[in-house]
């Protein structure tokens, strides 16, 4: 149940078993079936979920359309950080595209957490900057490269992801329409 | 939506209603409590899980629901240990004598989550109960489960007083004790779209007079006839 989770978390921070028993006591385990929602726009993001098996995202919903923010799959996390940093009302959803089984570490048990455990210290820091090195390149990469550099930039970082979820939801990840993407991958289709 | 209410002598409690679905599983739901439970709770804004070993009896309760209320998200399974794994908050419906089976069962998935205690641990000749006077059912299973946030409710409610929980006028208190403040405004929401007043009562350990309460009100219906549609009203100010 929390296999991966610690494998996650040791290749970055070693822990003995001692460490691993303190915190599994603070984590939640929870299943989600497949268009279940984790979290709803409005509400305050109460947990940081890493998935151990399935697939997430997590979007928001402008004048009817929706746009997907981020993709999870198995050794992710994923969540409203924004929301759950502050407080503050989330600004998007976060749904289960194929049923989920996830860990989830509440705000308060992240809290205490911080406290007891300076390794989980660590390895949120190192999450939370990788989380923010994703952001950045993102958004540089929406702004400065062209459409299909974008995509096979994509499907190059994120493989499995490619293989797992449907193309229009990639589209909407990358911010084009579906017939777009479509044109793209026959264009890169033909050239190989 | 902001809802808020005064408990007794506690401070106000505001209850922000959450817009994504909180799944509750409830085991032991053919049972009286656990079936009058699951029908009150099919009106909020919840995703129902009913558990219990008797599948045709649990989906009985299921179809009564969904005739009531097509809308209602509610469905049978058959394990305590997925249902638990799915849901946010778990309601042990079961006796007393059955809750350390229960409990062993759902021990991991149940981890960090709200595990609400109804149960009362009353003797077989109903003039006192099994548990020693320094602990409560609600106590005992939190010894089981040591991760979750055991808050001891709906044990002062006889199963009728769901469909009728205002009686001769008046709404029936509904006492909610335990030690995390997040768990017991959660608990609270139930026991107000349940239909009762929640009356925030203390820590876990307020839970011995609680059951010691329902002792007393079990006792009082077989002396005066209440047809098990009697329960606490704290008159106050």
């Amino acid at each position: 149940m929390y296999d991966l989770f610690f494998q996650k978390f040791q290749e970055k921070v070693p822990l003995s078993n001692e460490e691993q028993e303190q915190i599994k006591a603070y984590l939640t385990p929870k299943k989600l079936r497949k268009r279940q929602y984790l979290l709803q726009k409005g509400d305050v993001c109460k947990a940081i979920a890493f998935v151990e098996k399935g697939t997430l995202r997590e979007y928001s919903v402008e004048s009817g359309s929706e746009h997907i923010i981020q993709f999870a799959i198995e050794g992710w996390t994923i969540s409203d950080l924004f929301s759950f940093l502050t407080g503050e009302p989330a600004t998007y959803h976060i749904e289960a595209i194929e049923e989920a089984e996830l860990i989830l570490i509440s705000k308060s048990a992240h809290e205490e957490l911080l406290k007891v455990q300076p390794k989980y210290e660590t390895y949120m820091r190192l999450l939370i900057t990788g989380a923010y090195i994703a952001l950045q390149r993102r958004h540089t990469s929406n702004i400065s490269l062209p459409v299909e550099e974008r995509y096979r930039n994509f499907t190059e970082m994120y493989p499995d992801i490619v293989q797992r979820v449907p193309q229009h939801m990639i589209a909407s990840y990358l911010g084009l329409t579906p017939e777009t993407l479509s044109r793209i991958r026959k264009k890169m289709a033909n050239r190989e | 939506m902001h809802r808020a209410w005064s408990v007794g002598n506690f401070a106000l409690l505001e209850i922000k209603i959450m817009k994504t679905m909180q799944t509750i599983a409830i085991i032991g739901a053919s049972g009286n409590m656990g079936s009058a439970i699951s029908k009150s709770l099919s009106k909020g804004n919840y995703r129902l899980l009913l558990c219990a070993r008797e599948q045709d009896k649990v989906q009985a309760v299921v179809e009564e629901i969904r005739s009531s209320n097509p809308a209602a998200a509610v469905e049978a399974i058959d394990c305590s240990v997925e249902a638990s794994w799915e849901a946010d908050i778990i309601i042990v419906a079961v006796p007393y004598e059955a809750e350390k089976e229960v409990a062993q069962k759902i021990r991991e998935v149940s981890n960090q989550k709200i595990v609400i205690s109804i149960s009362n641990p009353l003797n077989s000749s109903y003039n006192g109960l099994v548990t020693a006077p320094d602990t409560s059912a609600a106590e005992e299973l939190q010894k089981s489960l040591p991760n979750a946030k055991v808050v001891k409710a709906f044990n002062t409610t006889f199963a009728a007083d769901f469909s009728t929980p205002v009686i001769d006028g008046r709404q029936a208190d509904a006492f909610v004790a335990g030690n995390e403040e997040d768990a017991l405004r959660t608990v609270s929401e139930l026991v107000s779209t349940a239909g009762f007043n929640p009356l925030l009562a203390g820590d876990l350990s307020v839970s011995r007079t609680l059951e010691n309460m329902q002792l007393l009100l079990i006792q009082l219906n077989m002396k005066y006839n209440y047809n098990w549609l009697a329960g606490w009203k704290i008159l106050h100010q």
